[in-house]
């Protein structure tokens, strides 16, 4: 056997003699198990569930009567974010963005303007997730099993026997480091076992590989960083502070400071303020349910000249489904402006927490994390764009009805009496205009160039490490 | 007789500070030699430095007639080094930690050489299967002797190996030492134990504030006189 191999199997020895890391590693063990079995069934139940809700709300759409076509603006229908299948890894912003969105004619998404002044909040610590085991659990059991590596041998006095028998330092760390890569990959065999579950369930093997080897480079970063401390720290427990302090300072002070500092620089407006904004801005777009407003004066103007006649009456087209027809579109131009003025703003704060990862792996390896599940900001945006774009084409769809299949004196004389009422409906076919929507994760390439920064800075981290490790080799002494 | 250790006018700092100052001594092939000297009189910095852990600032340290820093695996090959306190792994049994450190020393260990050295150690059977956290200080001692054994490195560093062992137990180590040196083993000791430098080394060097500051020889088929050795140790007269 080699003096690697012999030195990882001694450590080995060590750990399993140990009650407190065998503690650790059966703890560990439990963690791992029950967050991935808890996270499989609530996101297979959601998966099921969200797809069961949207076949649904698409079958109540189309079962709906003959009816007057803004009616239909006004009955809705609901998208829904169904998770990929890497969501059983790292469900990502799913709790905290909601899941699905109730689509209306005159309304978007009012998801966007919920009480969120930071994107960069999005993401943070909210349940138990085989992702945050990983990312802020593996690394405390890894600091317990390793910290002592090369201390234990400096304070039992055993270093010197082994360097003085011609242990090289190099082969010392590398044996350590061996055995604690042999703990790295014992540990991601779960995550192995979900990345391989959700190749089955449709997702590309190159996402799931990826992910995998993310989460190996980030603990293996952690690892590296462990046996460094061990190798230059004089005493035990200031090796476990040092790591504790790190432990910390990466993934819970950074992470806040980081997402205060982008919500301070890119300050978002709150509902309230958004709100009476917005609400301003649609007066002077004008109201699309009153065709004798004058803010539709320029349209019916322009209709009666393009079509040569002098009453509204006298048009080929249901001047009431122009004017709806019209008014949705300014509408949705102005809620468009204020929902990418919003997005804009969370990639701004995102962007800027996104630099953190060069100082904390962990936020390094959470966005790669998000990216590759596809359940990051950029994935929450995608589908309230996918959304309002199924949102704006129904009710154009409906106000393309309303104009076209409607007449004009039926439309204007619908309240009357019941018959009249009977008489301004327009054929349930049209409720076909409705696509079916289904929300599925973007392909692997774009969620591959998406972390592709983030796989970087690991990889910096990594190449740092092994760097630093060499000197701490070169420095090794009894 | 071939000289394996060598230091002359060896001078060696550690952390800014002189530890040796120009100390020179050597120790022949067969030959037990013993460092003597109270606590910081640099004993244990002698034997790393031997070991090329620490590097001189001036002077000359060979072993086998070559500086370790120029072959240090060769040079660390060649020495069987004893911690004070027999270092071992209080986790392994003795057998264990034996093919432990074989097998990083890139030995073979066999089962056979193995109860062989620990018969030689006088090491009981039935203990031989516990956990060396249940060891007394010699019986650790009797194993950290019984790898040096089995290492079958031609020269033996001795870092205080006497020290904490009951009479019975230095008996034996003395014995031991004997056993060795008769094999053909150069042995280099640092001690503050007057009585066993006197009853196993053929010459003995006293160092006082990293300077070699005497020197006794056992005559033809005698030992050391421990009395002139402690009044030098003692610093009642000079050494």
């Amino acid at each position: 056997m080699s003096v690697l191999l012999t030195l990882a199997a001694g450590e080995w020895r060590f750990w399993l003699r140990s009650r407190l890391v065998l503690a650790g590693f059966i703890i560990m063990a439990c963690v791992l198990a029950v967050t991935s079995l808890v996270t499989v069934t609530r996101i297979d139940a959601v998966q099921k569930q969200r797809l069961e809700h949207q076949v649904a709300a698409e079958e109540r759409f189309l079962a709906q009567p003959d009816r007057h076509p803004h009616r239909m603006v006004h009955y809705g229908h609901y998208a829904y974010r169904a998770p990929g299948p890497l969501a059983i890894i790292d469900p990502g912003v799913d709790r905290v963005t909601g899941q699905s969105i109730f689509l209306e004619g005159h309304r978007q998404n009012s998801a966007m303007f919920a009480e969120t002044r930071s994107g960069a909040v999005l993401g943070r610590f909210v349940e138990l997730t085989p992702a945050v085991a990983y990312q802020v659990l593996a690394p405390l059991l890894l600091i317990i099993l390793g910290h002592s590596l090369i201390i234990r041998e400096r304070e039992a006095g055993t270093l010197a026997p082994l360097l003085a028998q011609g242990v090289r330092p190099v082969a010392m760390l590398g044996g350590k480091a061996l055995a604690l890569a042999s703990v790295i990959l014992a540990m991601t065999v779960p995550l192995m076992l979900l990345a391989v579950r959700a190749t089955l369930n449709g997702e590309s093997a190159a996402s799931a590989f990826n992910l995998v080897g993310a989460y190996t480079l980030y603990l293996l970063i952690w690892g590296g960083l462990i046996l460094l401390v061990s190798t230059l720290a004089r005493h035990r427990g200031i090796a476990l502070g040092i790591l504790a302090a790190f432990w910390v300072i990466s993934t819970i002070i950074f992470p806040r400071l980081a997402a205060s500092y982008a919500s301070v620089t890119y300050p978002a407006a709150g509902k309230i303020e958004t709100d009476l904004m917005m609400a301003r801005d649609i007066r002077e777009v004008g109201d699309g349910h009153d065709a004798s407003a004058p803010t539709h004066d320029h349209l019916r103007e322009q209709l009666l000249s393009d079509y040569g006649v002098a009453r509204v009456e006298d048009l080929p087209v249901n001047f009431r489904g122009m004017v709806a027809l019209a008014s949705e579109e300014k509408l949705t131009r102005l809620l468009n402006q204020y929902a990418d003025d919003q997005m804009l703003r969370e990639q701004q704060q995102a962007a800027l927490v996104h630099r953190f990862g060069w100082v904390s792996p962990f936020i390094a390896l959470g966005n790669a994390s998000r990216a590759l599940a596809g359940s990051d900001l950029a994935g929450h945006h995608r589908f309230l764009r996918e959304a309002e774009a199924l949102r704006f084409s129904f009710v154009q769809g409906l106000n393309t009805a309303h104009a076209h299949d409607l007449s004009y004196a039926d439309d204007a004389n619908r309240n009357r009496d019941d018959a009249a009422m009977q008489q301004a409906r327009v054929s349930a076919e049209n409720w076909k205009v409705l696509s079916d929507f289904r929300f599925t994760p973007s392909p692997p390439e774009d969620r591959l160039k998406a972390a592709t920064p983030f796989l970087m800075m690991l990889t910096v981290w990594a190449a740092g490490m092994l760097a630093v490790l060499g000197l701490a080799a070169g420095r090794l002494r009894p | 007789m071939k000289t394996v250790l060598e230091a002359r006018d060896l001078s060696v700092e550690r952390s800014g500070k002189r530890v040796l100052d120009g100390v020179s001594f050597s120790v022949t092939e067969g030959e037990v030699f013993a460092l003597l000297g109270g606590n910081g009189a640099g004993k244990s910095t002698t034997l790393l430095t031997f070991l090329g852990f620490l590097p001189p600032v001036s002077g000359l340290v060979q072993v086998n007639g070559k500086a370790p820093a120029e072959d240090i695996a060769a040079a660390r090959r060649a020495i069987a080094y004893l911690p004070e306190a027999a270092t071992l792994y209080g986790h392994l049994t003795a057998r264990e930690n034996l093919r432990y450190f074989l097998s990083l020393a890139r030995m073979r260990p066999q089962a056979e050489p193995i109860e062989a050295a620990l018969d030689q150690v006088s090491l009981q059977p039935d203990a031989r299967g516990r956990q060396l956290s249940s060891y007394s200080k010699g019986m650790r001692q009797k194993v950290a002797i019984a790898l040096a054994l089995l290492r079958e490195a031609p020269i033996l560093l001795l870092d205080e190996p006497t020290s904490g062992l009951d009479p019975v137990a230095i008996d034996e180590f003395h014995g031991l030492i004997r056993l060795l040196a008769g094999a053909g083993r150069s042995v280099l000791m640092v001690t503050h134990d007057v009585y066993g430098a006197c009853q196993v080394a053929g010459r003995i060097g006293l160092l006082r504030h990293g300077q070699m500051v005497g020197s006794f020889t056992a005559p033809a088929g005698g030992r050391i006189e421990t009395e002139a050795v402690h009044a030098a140790f003692a610093g009642r007269v000079p050494a």
